[in-house]
């Protein structure tokens, strides 16, 4: 009983929340000459399906760039952030303090500033245009949350159970792999989804190191709608939603992971 | 000032609960830590280097591409201070940050502890509050500034359903930043929901259920456990939500072009408008706004360590 | 036990010297190695020349890319276009300049040709032979500073009324009427009686609201160079008053001229500010439209500022490229060539008096267009040059203030004034 009702609930707040969605959702399908109606048209009684042709037409291989790009920068992310969050929280390294502020400091750089800043780098390297390039720009976005993130969770895991698998005679490397990686799963999930978030829908990075037309994520792509004076905005938010059901998909079976694995129960054992 | 932080790293080390950190230990800590350190070396130091190097001379546009600005010391800065529109930029900052990080961190919180017993379809309505996140930028602030245009808005016709009349969301100065504010919160909910959610996660299930045989109820267990024990998840949260929030350009940018009238442009946005708003790109006063950032950042990073040295001696 | 952690080690290493390789890469190649190569970095093939235009929207197998890689055939070449858009343009150009591989030719717009010039970054018409007597005064002037010329127009554009003749036939007005502001502000009045919305334009705090205010500023008979002239007010007062009475809606505030294009469309709109661009759009429109030239205050037609793009070549190293550029350029601004340009743009007034002589002679209902861009006025002309858009700056903060009801238009421009002294003095 009760859980229906919650479930009644969450549904209501899913909607007030997604509201802004069904509005996109709603100027996809709406012509150009009813996109100021006033009032605005609750639904789109007399749809066109222009914008969703396009896009469909037209952004399928950005698609493929965006998520190409997405997933590459939660690998790199996690490569360098998960060994420094442990590090960090366990090991009680030399000149802790002085990372945690630089990494602080490191995002507030604006992200216009770290574009140039890769620019100038990327051209002598021939980076420029290449994915690899923008995977190493996006995961800036994401590394100092990573390593923080990691410290704040991974200082929560029992310091019994790290002497523990001291005493059992395995190594840093062993303990970190066996004992830590696992019982970090909801935090590792949690910092790869927002990794692949911010990779997604990154703008500043793609803008300025990849134009090239053969690689361009789908935040570049919808440039394409964008004349100089003109917008066809069905168009933009038909890409939106398109670009939005593969990484929705994505979302919800992470999102199960997290439900599955109830970290607290494994710490129990 | 690198050397006086290293100075006082040992102490922090030295926690009196930790055990004594032996000198292989430190040797495994920093093998661990290398990439990490070679990564910031790389990607970040001469970004770092450049927003300074930008910030005290005058780049003109000549400048930029000739490579021969002028070295003007603090001057970029001390205009920016002495500029009439920066006590507005500043005051709008403050509210704008704060507004936003405060009710997307309660919200986030509310919305984390109603999810955190599984219901059926938990996980994915749970899912479904981060596509938000999946739309571009563009997207969502356009579709905002959409759906609160004065005339043909949605919120406009919905309000005057309750019989309350236009209000000029984006085009009035006094609820520009009110507007930009509740759509930057809309946006934020999704990051607070997650971290705190798998934070509520991590706090082990028989701490309620001993609670739950002492018949404390549903408010008490969430002040005696889950909101101490969430501590240091909120404060990090909050960190990050204050650092982002600051950083904050594009959605203002799109909905409101920090106007009408400067209502809500904040300090990242003047810096913006400096650089790449008009046709004029002015590098140096948008670094230094720049460097005005990176310094509030810094003291809110120096409060954090404060705080959560504090708690480790506690 | 020791073999895991044995190859983690090295795994870190591994990383490290990586990334320390990566790290003396960039600081040991030589600055400008890549030459004055191609936007990707790699070194141009020897018969290929780089292009960036702001129209994204034109992507590979469109008109306008086809028209352009024709004229790099022509001249022996393959052109590598690469398009991005406006805002990022300008941007990504003096980054190019900086690292010194900008693209053999960029089109411009056109305020930007100033900013760009003076950064010492293009090279001047003269400087390779191209002849630039060709082309219309008004239009050329936005691409020349202190008597040289930087840029030539590939085309024009500039703004007019757009009229809904359906709602002006309901509610009794003559669109020849409008002759002045004050037969204007009349006609406004009578839609709003007969129940419909009079007017909507730009007024957005971008250079867009400044070009939609200038032909009204102009028209009163002001200049840019005192914002706060009695003239200069009463142009401002006269949108104001229009928000103030209902004749406009409030939304103008934020409006692109591409929202206030949307709002037009909608059919309930009796008039509209809008660009040569939306011809195509306004025949495809639900009703039947027309357009009459912005009035002056006191009679005529107001001079409006002129838009569109400019053809720009950035300073090579290798000055052999040059050749091969004039070549690419002549065949971008041939009578033909300019129809070309100007039907894909949809539409684009050509530049020289040959070619708008043939766009006529094709499209005959252009001709208001063509008289309209012959007597509107280059926005940095009047030698303003890089400091129009320290101006522009000022103008529209200064109309977003009045129209938002921050302060009085006489107040708002007098801070506007002030605003554009401090920048330009400096």
């Amino acid at each position: 009983m009760r859980a229906w009702w919650k479930t009644a609930a969450g549904v209501v707040l899913v909607g007030v929340m997604l509201f802004p969605v069904y509005w996109m959702f709603n100027v996809s399908l709406t012509k150009t000459s009813d996109m100021r109606a006033d009032p605005p048209h609750w639904f789109p009684w007399d749809p066109t399906f222009e914008g969703y042709g396009a896009a469909l037409g037209q952004q399928l291989p950005a698609l493929a760039t965006s998520l190409l790009i997405g997933l590459g920068t939660v690998a790199l992310t996690l490569a360098v952030s998960l060994p420094a969050g442990f590090a960090l929280a366990k090991l009680r390294p030399r000149g802790g303090r002085v990372i945690d502020f630089l990494l602080l400091v490191a995002q507030m750089i604006p992200g216009v500033v770290m574009a140039m800043g890769f620019y100038a780098i990327y051209i002598r390297l021939g980076l420029l245009n290449t994915v690899a390039g923008l995977i190493v720009a996006d995961s800036t976005l994401a590394v100092p949350f990573g390593v923080l993130l990691f410290r704040a969770f991974m200082a929560g895991i029992p310091a019994e159970i790290m002497s523990a698998a001291q005493i059992d005679g395995a190594g840093t490397w062993r303990t970190f792999r066996s004992i830590v990686l696992p019982l970090s799963r909801n935090s590792v999930i949690t910092v790869s989804l927002f990794t692949f978030l911010w990779a997604w829908s990154d703008f500043v990075f793609a803008s300025t190191l990849n134009r090239n037309s053969d690689v361009i994520p789908v935040t570049l792509g919808i440039f394409r709608y964008i004349g100089n004076n003109t917008t066809q905005w069905n168009s933009i938010m038909a890409t939106a939603v398109i670009a939005s059901l593969p990484a929705a998909f994505l979302l919800v079976l992470a999102q199960r992971y997290i439900a599955a694995g109830v970290t607290a129960g494994a710490v129990k054992d | 000032m690198t050397s006086l932080r290293t100075e006082t790293a040992p102490a922090g080390g030295a926690a009196p609960a930790a055990p004594p950190p032996g000198r292989a230990r430190r040797w495994t800590a920093s093998a661990f830590l290398a990439p990490l350190i070679v990564y910031l070396l790389a990607f970040y130091a001469y970004p770092l280097y450049r927003n300074i190097d930008l910030s005290v001379h005058d780049y003109t546009p000549r400048a930029f591409v000739q490579g021969d600005p002028e070295f003007t010391g603090l001057d970029n800065h001390l205009d920016i201070l002495s500029d009439e529109a920066f006590l507005g930029a500043l005051g709008n900052t403050a509210l704008f940050t704060l507004g936003s990080i405060t009710v997307q961190y309660a919200l986030g919180l509310a919305l984390a502890v109603f999810f955190h017993r599984n219901f059926r379809l938990s996980a994915v309505l749970r899912a479904m509050f981060l596509v938000p996140w999946l739309l571009p930028l563009i997207v969502s602030a356009s579709t905002w500034s959409w759906m609160l245009n004065s005339e043909n808005g949605i919120v406009n016709a919905a309000l005057q359903a309750f019989g309350i009349g236009q209000i000029n969301w984006l085009t009035s100065p006094d609820t520009s930043l009110l507007a930009v504010t509740i759509a930057n919160i809309w946006l934020g909910i999704p990051f607070n929901l997650v971290i705190l959610y798998a934070g509520l996660q991590n706090i082990p299930a028989e701490l309620y259920e001993a609670a739950g045989l002492d018949g404390a109820n549903a408010w008490q267990r969430f002040r005696r456990i889950t909101f101490p024990l969430l501590r240091p998840v909120s404060a990090i949260t909050l960190l990050l939500g204050l650092i982002y929030t600051l950083k904050v350009v594009d959605i203002i940018w799109i909905m409101t072009r920090g106007g009408p009238a400067d209502a809500s442009t904040t300090l990242a946005v003047w810096s913006y408008r400096e650089a790449f708003g008009t046709g004029q790109p002015d590098f140096s006063p948008a670094a230094a706004v720049g460097n005005l950032l990176i310094l509030i950042a810094f003291v809110a990073g120096l409060v954090h360590v404060r705080l959560q040295r504090r708690e480790e001696r506690a | 036990m020791n073999r895991p952690s044995v190859s983690t080690k090295m795994t870190v290493f591994g990383t490290a010297v990586l990334a320390l390789s990566t790290l003396t890469a960039c600081a040991s190649t030589p600055q400008g190695a890549s030459g004055s190569g191609a936007g990707s970095g790699t070194a141009p093939a020897a018969g290929a020349y780089t292009w960036w235009d702001p129209y994204p929207q034109h992507d590979a197998g469109s008109a306008w890319a086809r028209r352009v890689g024709s004229c790099g055939e022509q001249a022996g070449v393959t052109i590598q276009r690469t398009a991005y858009d406006t805002t990022a343009l300008t941007n990504q150009a003096l980054l190019a300049g900086q690292e010194g591989n900008a693209p053999d030719v960029i089109l411009l717009d056109n305020p930007a040709v100033s900013t760009l010039a003076d950064a010492g970054m293009l090279s001047a018409m003269s400087d390779f032979g191209l002849d630039a007597n060709r082309f219309d005064k008004n239009l050329i002037a936005a691409g020349e500073l202190d008597g040289k010329t930087y840029g030539i127009p590939i085309g024009a554009n500039t703004l007019a009324l757009y009229y809904n003749k359906k709602i002006l036939d309901e509610a009794g007005v003559d669109p020849a009427s409008v002759k002045d502001w004050a037969s204007l502000t009349a006609a406004l009045k009578k839609v709003k009686a007969a129940g419909k919305k009079p007017i909507t334009f730009a007024g957005i705090g971008t250079e867009e609201g400044s070009f939609q205010f200038l032909p009204w500023l102009w028209g009163a008979g002001a200049q840019l160079t005192r914002l706060d002239s009695p003239q200069a007010v009463e142009a401002l007062e006269l949108w104001s008053s229009w928000l103030k009475d209902g004749l406009a809606p409030n939304s103008v505030i934020g409006n692109s001229q591409n929202t206030s294009w949307e709002e037009f469309l909608t059919g309930e709109f009796a008039f509209g500010e809008n660009g040569t661009w939306q011809i195509d759009s306004a025949a495809k429109a639900g009703f039947p439209t027309g357009i009459v030239q912005i009035p002056a205050k006191d009679g005529g037609a107001a001079p409006t500022p002129t838009g569109g793009e400019f053809i720009t070549v950035p300073v090579q190293k290798d000055a052999k490229r040059y050749d091969v550029t004039k070549k690419i350029l002549e065949c971008m601004t041939t009578p033909e060539g300019l129809v070309e340009t100007g039907t894909a743009f949809a539409y684009y007034i050509p530049s020289t008096a040959e070619g708008q002589a043939a766009i006529l002679a094709k499209e005959p209902s252009l001709k208001p267009w063509v008289e309209a861009v012959r007597t509107a006025k280059g926005r940095t002309s009047d030698n303003l040059g890089t400091d129009y858009p320290k101006i522009s700056e000022a103008m529209w903060t200064g109309v977003q203030k009045a129209l938002s009801g921050a302060a009085s238009p006489a107040d708002a421009l007098k801070e506007a004034q002030a605003q554009a002294q401090q920048a330009v003095g400096d």
